[in-house]
């Protein structure tokens, strides 16, 4: 109790600011409100590493999606291969109009929705990596798309939104 | 000793893969698990917009039934029914065949066609000739000095099945090694034995339009490996297979 009791220091007498150590830590860097731009990437040079690795997995159905994503991150997460992030990207809804051209045109309407999930990668090393996608396509659901590539700028900014006014802008003003 | 002193002799194999294109069916632990599972979703489940439309009809047919509501028919709201609806995409779902899962090439036991197991991993095996005797191997061709070992599995590959196959080769390092020795009969100061070097690769198009060359071919899942290979073999092969 005497611990956690209240002991004012006042501000005259020596013991003030007796409990102060913030300022013994490393100083951090101040958090940028945009998005974080993205970490160097390492090519297969002589470490034969691959850099970020992005598995793409989309399929019309959430749950199964979802599960097999949680499947990837934690098999990811025994063979100790470090993950990134793994992340939802948008999904896309598709409308299905059938038109059938016996009499009376008739319109039959599906909706569609395509998820998608990613799981990012970094240093997979490139004996371990036909294994490791092996064990992954083995054990792919029925219904499921799956697709490894290289992380690259393109994809780091298809999950951005894009800003129709700040470019007006830009643009007026350049 | 001097650089080489026992050389052995190089030869690069290629184990090509035929993917599942079916999942496997579950156990019986499995499928009551789901079963259950699908239960207790169905018992939390709150009811979706189709089941609300479908209880409000059948509400108001009863009403018109028991004391005509002339307020109901006046607003004329639902040309289809949702009944209606529901009869639709059953007709529609009974017209829908799916494909069989044991196709004609299971009934036969036909282990030459590719449309076999459609559950499980198919490997091509390849009857060579070594030595004096013919046996069953994965395809086999001897490395070349100049070339690296996946180009020789490659040229394996294209060999026993023509030049235009859609493979995918795994990595450039081989998965496994069987090495032996040859019959001190052949054995000579520079021929002690043979190495061979394993490749994997995965077959994408299912169709072989391309005519087989010369020897007898299997198409081969990884327990009915054993008929056909010898058990040394079957040992380093049966390493580095997946099943």
């Amino acid at each position: 109790d005497a611990l956690l009791g209240c002991h004012r220091s006042y501000r005259s007498r020596p013991t003030h600011g007796i409990g102060k150590f913030k300022y013994l830590l490393p100083k951090e860097a101040p958090k940028t409100r945009k998005g974080k731009v993205q970490m160097k990437e390492i090519d297969t040079g002589t470490e034969y590493q691959y850099g970020d690795v992005n598995i793409q997995m989309t399929s019309y159905d959430l749950c199964l999606v979802e599960h097999f994503a949680q499947y990837v991150h934690r098999l990811c997460n025994r063979l100790s291969i470090r993950v990134n992030e793994s992340y939802a990207m948008p999904t896309k809804t598709n409308e299905v109009l059938f038109m059938e051209e016996r009499g009376s045109k008739m319109q039959l309407d599906a909706v569609l929705t395509t998820h998608q999930r990613v799981v990012q990668i970094r240093s997979l090393s490139s004996t371990f990596a036909p294994i490791l996608l092996e064990v992954i396509q083995s054990s792919q659901p029925e219904g499921v798309h799956l697709l490894m590539k290289q992380h690259t700028e393109a994809d780091f900014k298809s999950r951005l939104k894009s800003r129709p006014e700040l470019e007006e802008l830009l643009a007026e003003m350049s | 000793s001097a650089a080489a002193p026992r050389p052995w002799r190089l030869f690069g194999a290629m184990c090509l893969l035929r993917l599942p294109r079916i999942t496997q069916p579950l156990e019986k632990v499995e499928e009551e698990m789901a079963a259950l599972m699908e239960q207790i979703e169905l018992e939390k489940s709150h009811y979706s917009d189709h089941e609300i439309r479908k209880l409000e009809e059948e509400e108001q047919l009863k009403r018109k039934k028991e004391s005509l509501y002339d307020e109901d028919e006046a607003r004329g709201k639902a040309v289809i029914m949702a009944q209606d609806l529901e009869e639709k995409w059953e007709q529609k779902f009974l017209q829908f065949k799916a494909a069989p899962r044991i196709t004609d090439a299971d009934k036969r036991n036909d282990r030459t066609s590719l449309s076999r197991k459609l559950d499980s991993n198919l490997m091509l095996l390849v009857k060579q000739k070594i030595g004096n005797q013919e046996l069953w191997l994965l395809p086999q061709v001897e490395w070349q000095p100049g070339e690296t070992l996946r180009s020789t599995a490659e040229r394996a590959m294209a060999t026993f099945l023509g030049d235009h196959i859609q493979a995918k080769v795994l990595g450039n390092a081989p998965y496994g090694i069987y090495k032996y020795k040859f019959p001190r009969a052949i054995r000579t100061e520079n021929n002690v034995g043979a190495k061979v070097f394993f490749f994997k690769a995965f077959l994408q198009s299912s169709d072989l339009s391309q005519a087989e060359l010369k020897a007898d071919y299997l198409w081969v899942t990884k327990k009915e490996l054993g008929d056909y290979l010898k058990s040394e073999y079957l040992k380093k092969v049966n390493r580095f297979l997946l099943d």
